[in-house]
């Protein structure tokens, strides 16, 4: 392994915001290409990162800030791809549903999948069926993720994949469903593909559902 | 003569100090000024412009402290709370304690199966059966949320299963304002008119603003409509540390007080001396699973600081206590059960809910409560401290009985001995008893209590004209929602 991608790796673990963007850039001068600098040293440094978080002895915010790190050095790589190249390993939309204002699961989520290399669109909460529909037409996403913490909002995740399919979009699409309430069960009930219990376990549906684990 | 005497009836617990306090306040008071809290309810944005509130964006609202400080001051000291059974009173007044179950857990453990499954209308009659049953618990919530009913009005439905099985005072949570405004008039129903209600509240309304910093639409309703009926309410923000509030624990403190006096000046624009409780369960979000903690440390040491604040500013306090992150009624949950409990007895507070809480609130668990039942009586007697005069310093005594002699035959000892605490499922039992009934654990004890609550225990019922008139109410709260999509929950 070259010296910079072990120091690109080690800058991820320790979440060196600070010096990524550098070593990025020395990467790059070295000639690597953004494949082998996202291969070769951030995906090595978020996939420690990822096993002592497992071990309980990384945190989450540690996790945070590593994904973070990861995230500076993807920004300063995407500008030098070709149009229509991707190095994210998919991309999803994620958003609290309508109703609900409770969000911190939902962003947890949605930064350790940054955290795996997936692109990550933000609704925000309170997102209303049409507004996942507008946004899977215009991004066209691998995966769909809603969250709900009560009972009552739980109902417009169904509601939400209802206009899914009426738009025709259903198929297209992989969706994740989660909240303190939500059961596995319901998932299948409301016709959601899938669910999980923690932020880690959603990042490793996201990669069942797309056959990446 | 004697002076500079001084008498501890019961114990004294101190975590911060009354400089402590005020800096927190201060910390307060430059949060609502500086960054402000978001209100999503026009009435409540304009009630609070009027009053010197600045507004901008809408809905993001800087509180100036003159603003804070009269509706703390506004709002009353003290609230009494009856239940269906007028006799059974709670005083929410400084340093008067009461405990209570906490709302709404989604999921029940079944008592006969252990099966993790949703709450039914019967489950929730059943806890409402055990918790009327059990001496210590002087109030109830809804112990689970009720998913075998229409779930646009569940909670109705769950108030009526609380009717029928508890006598006690309640706590109630609430879809909406809508939903709240039917079970006062349920409660009115109940206790004889909307004077009586207001003169002794049969329930005390629960809301939830939403951490960081936000006033839902529904939550301020709530807020409003509550103000205007005189209905007791609990503001009760639940920040995690380092989730959705600072990491530190005077920085949650900070942000907490801040949501919850934002609720508490809203009722005091609405109707001035509306009776109000600050609240908050108030924990950290554990940072390998990302759960809200209700077995933390840190929960019951904030519980008890933010009580501790609430006295200062004259105002009753719902605090938290007798839960756990155990997933059964193990060692761990016996463990952060009884630590909790004690310490919020300690601390004062005047009503402290979430007592039968299992998996970090998840689940609603019977045999929880009643653990936690035999905890608080344990804890009272400790509560209790120890007199001290001629009578129990005992010194005739002593002398009468001498070296080496006993005391069990004495008059003093027939006097005071059952001042004792007698436990009920806590063994002290000798071996060969223990072995010869089964070797039980004090797990087993406890769901054989649950079993034998569940199978006997009759609480009075409602007379039966109320409880059509109760009924109607309902049908006719399904009937308005009857339109809305129905997806039962699995």
């Amino acid at each position: 392994m070259s010296d910079v991608l072990e120091r690109i790796s080690k800058a991820v673990v320790v979440g060196d915001e600070d010096a990524i963007a550098k070593l990025t850039r020395a990467a790059l001068d070295e000639g690597l290409s953004a494949k082998e600098i996202l291969d070769g040293g951030l995906m090595p440094g978020m996939d420690y990162v990822g096993a002592e978080f497992k071990a309980g002895r990384m945190f989450v915010p540690e996790v945070l800030l590593s994904a973070r790190t990861m995230k500076g050095s993807m920004a300063a790589l995407e500008p030098l791809l070709a149009a229509g190249e991707s190095i994210a390993v998919g991309k999803a939309i994620m958003g609290t549903v309508e109703g609900d204002l409770h969000d911190i699961g939902k962003n947890l989520v949605a930064m350790m999948m940054e955290g795996a290399g997936f692109q990550v669109i933000d609704l925000g909460v309170d997102v209303a069926p049409d507004a996942f529909v507008a946004s899977v037409k215009k991004e066209k996403p691998d995966i769909v993720g809603m969250s709900a913490l009560l009972t009552t909002t739980m109902r417009n995740m169904g509601r939400t994949i209802d206009a899914l399919k009426e738009a025709g979009l259903r198929d297209q699409v992989r969706v994740m469903v989660g909240g303190a309430p939500v059961t596995a069960d319901f998932a299948r009930q409301i016709g959601a593909d899938g669910t999980a219990s923690s932020a880690p376990a959603a990042v490793d549906l996201a990669k069942g559902l797309l056959g990446l684990a | 003569m004697r002076v500079n005497y001084q008498i501890n009836t019961t114990p004294q617990f101190r975590i911060l100090s009354d400089d402590q306090i005020e800096e927190i306040f201060f910390a307060t008071l430059e949060v609502l000024r500086q960054t402000g809290v978001r209100v999503y309810q026009e009435e409540a944005v304009e009630l609070l412009r009027e009053n010197g509130a600045y507004v901008t964006d809408d809905t993001l609202v800087r509180f100036p402290a003159s603003l804070v400080e009269e509706a703390v001051a506004m709002a009353p000291t003290r609230i009494v709370v009856a239940g269906r059974d007028r006799s059974r009173k709670i005083t929410l007044e400084k340093d008067h304690v009461f405990f209570g179950t906490g709302s709404d857990c989604p999921f029940i453990r079944d008592p006969y199966t252990n099966e993790r499954r949703r709450y039914t209308y019967k489950d929730s009659y059943n806890a409402a059966r055990i918790a009327d049953s059990l001496p210590h618990i002087d109030f109830y919530m809804p112990l689970g949320l009720t998913s075998d009913v229409p779930i646009g009005t569940y909670d109705r439905h769950q108030f009526l299963a609380s009717l029928q099985g508890v006598t006690k005072p309640l706590v109630v949570t609430a879809v909406d304002r809508e939903g709240l405004a039917d079970q006062y008039y349920m409660a009115c129903e109940v206790v004889g008119g909307e004077e009586a209600f207001q003169n002794e509240p049969l329930f005390v309304i629960y809301i939830e603003p939403s951490s960081p910093l936000e006033n839902t639409k529904d939550a301020t309703e709530k807020v409003l409509f509550a103000a205007e009926k005189n209905i007791p309410a609990i503001i009760t923000p639940c920040p995690s540390a380092g989730g959705t509030a600072p990491a530190t624990m005077a920085g949650i403190l900070v942000q907490a007080l801040a949501e919850c006096l934002s609720g508490i000046v809203i009722a005091q624009l609405q109707n001035p001396g509306a009776p109000v409780i600050m609240g908050g369960v108030v924990t950290i979000i554990d940072m390998l699973t990302t759960i809200y903690s209700y077995g933390a440390p840190e929960l019951t040491l904030l519980s008890a600081g933010l009580t501790e604040i609430s006295k200062w500013l004259g105002l009753p306090m719902f605090s938290t206590a007798g839960c756990t992150d155990a997933k059964t009624v193990d060692q761990q949950a016996a463990i952060e059960g009884a630590i909790s409990i004690a310490v919020a007895a300690l601390s004062g507070a005047s009503l402290i809910h979430d007592v039968g809480y299992i998996e970090s609130g998840l689940v609603g668990s019977y045999d929880m409560l009643v653990m936690s039942n035999e905890i608080i009586g344990l804890v009272k007697r400790i509560m209790g401290g120890i007199p001290v005069d001629e009578e129990t310093l005992a010194v005739d005594v002593i002398a009468r009985v001498g070296p080496g002699g006993h005391f069990l035959g004495e008059k003093h000892t027939l006097r005071h001995f059952r001042e004792f605490w007698l436990p009920e499922l806590i063994d002290r039992t000798k071996v060969d008893d223990w072995e010869a009934a089964g070797s039980k654990t004090l797990g087993v004890r406890v769901h054989e209590k649950v079993i034998k609550l569940i199978e006997t225990y009759e609480p009075e019922p409602i007379p039966k004209d109320v409880e059509n008139r109760l009924k109607d109410i309902i049908a006719q709260a399904d009937e308005r929602h009857k339109a809305e999509e129905k997806v039962a929950l699995a």
